[in-house]
């Protein structure tokens, strides 16, 4: 057992496609959440802006439970709690559930964030031109908001990216998984681990670069 | 009979009392100038005109019938005869000049693209912008700027357009050009409801000058009389303060 703390290339080069695997399990997951997270988010953005009072505090209330409670927790009450209640879901939905459910109470904070960064004048513009509220969401507001918040919507996928390494908990072979497995059944911890680090980092760099990238053109071009 | 009938108008913000009972009538055609000093409700009153605030007390009627303060009135119907223009020009920054004519009359009218993009292109023609049917706002000068503004309003066909201080954020050399559009309007029988402290626009154009102050027109009258023989003492106060 002298080896169980020592980095072994072969081994590593042995693992690199479940590894890679693992990763590709991890975006693909992460991008759908982030993806269904965004409709939530945006209705839920909406409701935190909202004057009709139980669209309002439908929408707090929920943004404040999730914000206020663990993701750890939030995945094991849906994949543990919900079959009580009689909806059985398999691993993967069920963590595709718990991700969107958790990400669409962040993105709404973004999305009211970016609504509110257009100015007044921009509603009433549309609205004047005999637009109704929703459209004037869709075609005015919207386009400018979502451009201003890109940057913060980069780092939420991030964020949650990072974070569905929890997912590793209801059994779904995401990347931390499938590196704690093959530390299970190698007894080597470096090697497998090492890797997971490794693929997380190749996957957050070039996107952490990309957002300061959209960072610095949104704030160099001219928009009001 | 008139296009536009204000009655018995009151608008608070909170306690502030800021319409103390407005009555007004525009004719057809008509260019009414509204003057007054800053805080007097000039804009607060075409806000209401269009529902962009909600009047406390009091009727607004477009065309003897339609009702625009009524709770049910359809205010997306009713803000279409209704143009206004903003004096910080509310341009949409992510469309160009021809998008931004053309989105409300596509959206709200279900133009066809080409018809309103035909529509777009003779109206920035109609202000002398054809040639910049492509570019953002960012790239266009204020007067520029404005001046799609108008043609923005005007192709939803608006049976009266609306003005508030629509020079007024705008660099003296560039004060201008948007004026002459806005005369052109006039003189092509458009009915104006303008706000303005361009005296010599108010002169020239107005059919009549209604000056305002403290949430009630204090006079109104045709330019000649207001500007050379006002009746009431603080108007003579706030045009020897002006002129
Ligand atoms: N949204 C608002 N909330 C609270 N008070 C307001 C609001 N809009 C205007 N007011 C107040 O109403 C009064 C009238 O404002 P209004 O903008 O109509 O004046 P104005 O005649 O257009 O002035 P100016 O020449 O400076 O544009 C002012 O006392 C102003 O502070
Ligand atoms: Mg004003």
């Amino acid at each position: 057992m002298a080896g169980i703390s020592q980095f072994d290339p072969q081994l590593f080069v042995k693992i690199l496609p479940s590894l890679a695997y693992g990763a590709y399990i991890t975006v693909k997951l992460t991008s759908i959440s982030i993806l269904l997270g965004l409709i939530l988010g945006t209705i839920l953005g909406m409701g935190r802006i909202s004057k009709n009072p139980l669209f309002f505090s439908i929408s707090t209330s929920y943004v404040e439970f999730i914000r206020g409670t663990p993701l750890l927790v939030q995945i094991m009450i849906v994949y543990y709690g919900l079959p009580a209640i009689g909806l059985n879901l398999p691993a993967e939905p069920a963590g595709i559930l718990a991700l969107t459910l958790n990400s669409g109470a962040y993105i709404a904070e973004i999305i009211r964030a970016g609504i509110q960064s257009v100015p007044k004048g921009q509603m009433e513009a549309a609205r004047s031109l005999g637009m109704t509220y929703l459209q004037s969401m869709r075609y005015v507001i919207f386009p400018q908001a979502f451009r201003n918040v890109l940057p913060a919507l980069g780092n939420e996928f991030i964020a949650l990216l990072k974070d569905s390494s929890l997912l590793s908990v209801i059994a779904i072979a995401e990347l931390t998984r499938v590196g704690k497995q093959i530390y299970s059944t190698t007894f080597n911890a470096w090697t497998p681990l090492l890797g997971v680090a490794l693929f997380y980092l190749m996957m957050t760099l070039p996107l952490s670069r990309l957002v300061n990238y959209a960072q610095r053109r949104i704030g160099g071009h001219e928009l009001a | 009979m008139s296009l536009l009938k204000i009655i018995d108008l009151h608008k608070y913000f909170r306690e502030n009392h800021v319409l103390k009972g407005i009555n007004m009538e525009i004719k057809k055609g008509e260019v009414v100038v509204v003057i007054g000093p800053s805080g007097s409700g000039k804009s607060t009153l075409l806000r209401c005109i269009n529902r962009l605030e909600e009047p406390d007390k009091g009727k607004i009627i477009i065309d003897g019938e339609i009702e625009i303060t009524h709770p049910k009135a359809d205010l997306n119907k009713i803000r279409q005869r209704i143009g206004m223009v903003f004096q910080q020009f509310n341009l949409f920054p992510h469309l160009t000049a021809l998008q931004n004519i053309t989105l409300a009359p596509i959206k709200v009218k279900k133009m066809p693209r080409d018809e309103a993009e035909a529509l777009g292109m003779e109206l920035l023609a109609k202000v002398g912008l054809a040639d910049k049917a492509h570019e953002y706002p960012h790239q266009l000068s204020g007067g520029q700027q404005q001046r799609v503004a108008i043609a923005r309003a005007l192709a939803m066909n608006p049976e009266i357009m609306l003005f508030d201080e629509v020079t007024s954020a705008l660099d003296p050399e560039l004060v201008k050009e948007v004026l002459d559009v806005m005369k052109q309007l006039a003189r092509d029988g458009m009915t104006m409801l303008v706000v303005t402290h361009e005296m010599g626009f108010a002169r020239e154009v107005g059919d009549r000058i209604v000056f305002m102050d403290e949430g009630v027109i204090v006079e109104e009258g045709k330019p000649e009389k207001i500007f050379t023989d006002p009746q009431n003492e603080r108007t003579r106060k706030f045009l020897s303060m002006i002129l």
